[in-house]
């Protein structure tokens, strides 16, 4: 019945802002999203990884080479390319965790370099820089979804990937998660495979996230190379850490504030904004290490005592 | 989760404007990679619209600029160009990155509002979405490429060498310069990368210097890199001649690499004797007390591109102006002398593939034109 409600009002919410609103609000929510599905990777499993924002891509540009060069019927599409997201999750993870945490993050960078290499050098499949245009979403049961109705669709994946993550949280997984990354040795002598654990939630955030980036794709019917640059694997990692690494919330708070964050200060202080992003992120972990949702907490501690 | 909504909703405002204006929305980059291009480009854009405006502007009313700033991400681009089209714009003008100008399209399409870009190279801007409301007046890359191989036809060269860094564009201008050198029967003798980052470019200037060439094709398109290249030509003492690409046209090179490119020859759209170009380099030191890069002559162009236009069609209707526009007959400060801007046969692309030129360094400073057009 909650869900029901968020999902009520949040998609409601689009049909009462304008064109321009509605758009910089429904990307804002794909940024929610992906940053829920990295936060649960990087917050709650532990694992430093920058190849989230790369399956974003990945998603996105199978969903649209599957339909339009390859001619696949879209539910068809839809599940081809979650399997490509998956098999090359599997590709980097499996290797990545018989080495050390670090060797992931390394591994990740690569992947994510080396996607939006493929993806300038990919001739006609991928566009080139160009990358790929000219496209619409297919008519759904003779019904065209666009607008404020699309805008649905992504407060649905929203809302049911914060469904699944929630109830992974909450799960044995969700603790083994934590435990493995507060202690791999520990977690280990509890019975905890690891390397299971850490392949398991790389995958699924990595799917989820190319569920993120097929949904994408038809937002403005476009996709090319520096929407998937490698600077957004790090101001996804920023939202996180801004909001409070291992919390939803945080994750959700994290991702609004920094997406919104050059709208609200580019008319004030121009190109200075940039200068205020550091100064916060500085801020945040040297005074705010929990981030903005630890801030909240102490407010709340303080209010109900 | 409410709270989303709520944001949504309340921290949005909208903006009041007048209502006698003719509003023009120009998107631009001031904090991301393309901003060295952009920045000058919107200095012209705004400069130009003064000037149009102390004439007295355009159908007896003022223009007024709707700047925005897309941080070079192409999705917040295309969200821009929405909110200049709920702001009533009459025309979009995009002078940041080549995707982020196809995303805007996607926008600009759909509502059927005009767009140009008077800067962007990309090939691909007018073929890939068959937008009857959208037009490019920057010189495409492949006009670029073929005009300084003609030049290096009139040479008879025999023998080259090639060099370039390993980023993204470097390397696709030098796979573009190596097809077209090969077409033309000219040797590659040395094929050499400067990595990004690197910190010297001896070794590989060394290696080109052994392979004896007449002259080398520079496709390197990074400012450091490109320095480290002049440096190690210089330490040398090589005598072989420097085509570059487009990139030394950009007038940093003026002060990053002083006393080392002085009879580097390059591509550009800009003739510093043509008339038009003398008189608005004249208007713009008198105004802005600075003379204008050759960046600034795109906005100018753009922005003088759309006022004709608008005069033209001899109303703000957007289907007029789109029209108007199709029928553009327009002379302006970029290209060769006599150059005009023109759509024929429907084409959307207008600038002339005849219209760009090869300059000279000449000490410091981008000299006079030595080649014209590509035949």
């Amino acid at each position: 019945m909650r869900w029901l409600g968020a999902f009520l009002v949040l998609s409601g919410a689009a049909f009462l802002l304008g064109d321009y609103h509605n758009d910089v609000y429904r990307k804002m929510l794909l940024w929610v999203t992906l940053a829920l599905g990295y936060n649960f990777l990087f917050g709650i499993c532990g694992q430093v990884s920058f190849s989230h924002f790369a399956f974003y891509g990945i998603g996105a540009y199978s969903v649209v080479i599957l339909l339009f060069q390859l001619h696949v019927p879209l539910p068809l599409a839809i599940l081809l390319g979650v399997a490509v997201c998956i098999v090359v999750a599997l590709a980097v993870a499996i290797p990545a965790t018989r080495l050390e945490g670090f060797y992931l993050a390394l591994a990740t960078l690569a992947l994510a370099q080396l996607f939006v290499v493929l993806l300038n050098e990919g001739g006609d499949i991928t566009g080139g820089t160009g990358g790929i245009a000219n496209y619409r979403l297919p008519a759904m049961l003779g019904l065209q979804i666009r607008g404020p109705w699309y805008t649905g669709v992504i407060v649905f994946l929203l809302l049911l990937t914060l469904w699944v993550l929630v109830k992974l949280d909450r799960s044995w997984f969700g603790r083994a998660c934590r435990a493995v990354r507060d202690n791999p040795e520990a977690a280990a002598a509890m019975g905890i495979d690891v390397a299971r654990t850490r392949v398991a939630a790389f995958t699924l955030t990595s799917a989820l996230a190319g569920v993120a980036g097929m949904v994408y794709a038809f937002v403005d019917n476009t996709v090319n190379p520096p929407i998937f640059g490698l600077e957004n694997a790090f101001l996804l990692l920023f939202m996180v850490i801004v909001g409070g690494s291992g919390r939803h919330a945080g994750a959700v708070i994290g991702a609004v504030l920094l997406f919104l964050l050059p709208f609200w200060l580019s008319p004030l202080v121009g190109h200075h904004h940039v200068l205020v992003f550091g100064v916060l992120m500085l801020a945040a972990i040297l005074l705010q290490p929990k981030g903005l949702i630890g801030l909240w907490d102490q407010c709340r501690h303080r209010f109900s005592r | 989760m409410r709270f989303l909504g709520f944001l949504a909703c309340t921290l949005f405002a909208g903006s009041v404007f007048s209502q006698n204006t003719i509003k023009i929305g120009v998107i631009t980059d001031r904090v991301g990679v393309s901003k060295p291009y952009s920045e000058p480009a919107t200095e012209g854009v705004v400069f130009g619209a003064d000037e149009i405006n102390r004439k007295g502007g355009v159908l007896g009313r003022k223009i007024e600029l709707l700047i925005e700033d897309d941080q070079s991400r192409p999705d917040i681009s295309a969200a821009l160009a929405r909110k200049l089209i709920d702001q009533d714009v009459v025309f979009i003008l995009s002078v940041s990155l080549s995707p982020a100008t196809q995303q805007q399209q996607t926008v600009t399409m759909e509502a059927k509002v005009p767009q140009m870009t008077p800067m962007n190279s990309a090939d691909y801007l007018t073929t890939q979405l068959q937008n009857p409301y959208f037009w490019q007046t920057g010189p495409l890359g492949s006009v670029q490429g073929a005009t300084l191989l003609a030049h290096a036809r009139s040479k008879n060269l025999k023998r080259v060498a090639l060099i370039t860094d390993n980023s993204d564009l470097g390397q696709a201008i030098g796979k573009a310069f190596k097809g077209a050198l090969e077409k033309a029967n000219i040797q590659i003798v040395a094929d050499e990368v400067v990595a990004r980052g690197a910190t010297t470019a001896m070794p590989q200037m060394q290696k080109i210097r052994a392979a004896n060439p007449e002259a080398m094709f520079l496709a390197g398109v990074l400012t450091a890199e490109n320095v480290l290249i002049f440096r190690a030509y210089k330490e040398l003492g090589v005598k072989f001649p420097i085509h570059s690409s487009y990139n030394l046209s950009v007038p940093i090179y003026e002060t990053v690499a002083k006393g080392l490119i002085d009879g580097i020859t390059f591509v550009d759209a800009y003739d510093p004797d043509k008339p038009e170009v003398k008189a608005f380099v004249a208007a713009y030191r008198k105004a802005m007390g600075k003379d204008p890069q050759n960046l600034h002559g795109y906005g100018y162009d753009g922005i003088h591109l759309i006022a004709d236009a608008i005069r033209r069609a001899g109303s703000t209707d957007k289907e007029k102006i789109r029209e108007a526009m199709q029928k553009t007959d327009y002379a302006g400060v970029m290209g060769k002398k006599g150059m005009k801007y023109t759509f024929p046969e429907g084409k959307r692309a207008g600038f002339d593939p005849d219209g760009m030129v090869v300059r000279v360094y000449e000490k410091d400073k981008q000299g006079r034109v030595v080649y014209v057009g590509q035949k």
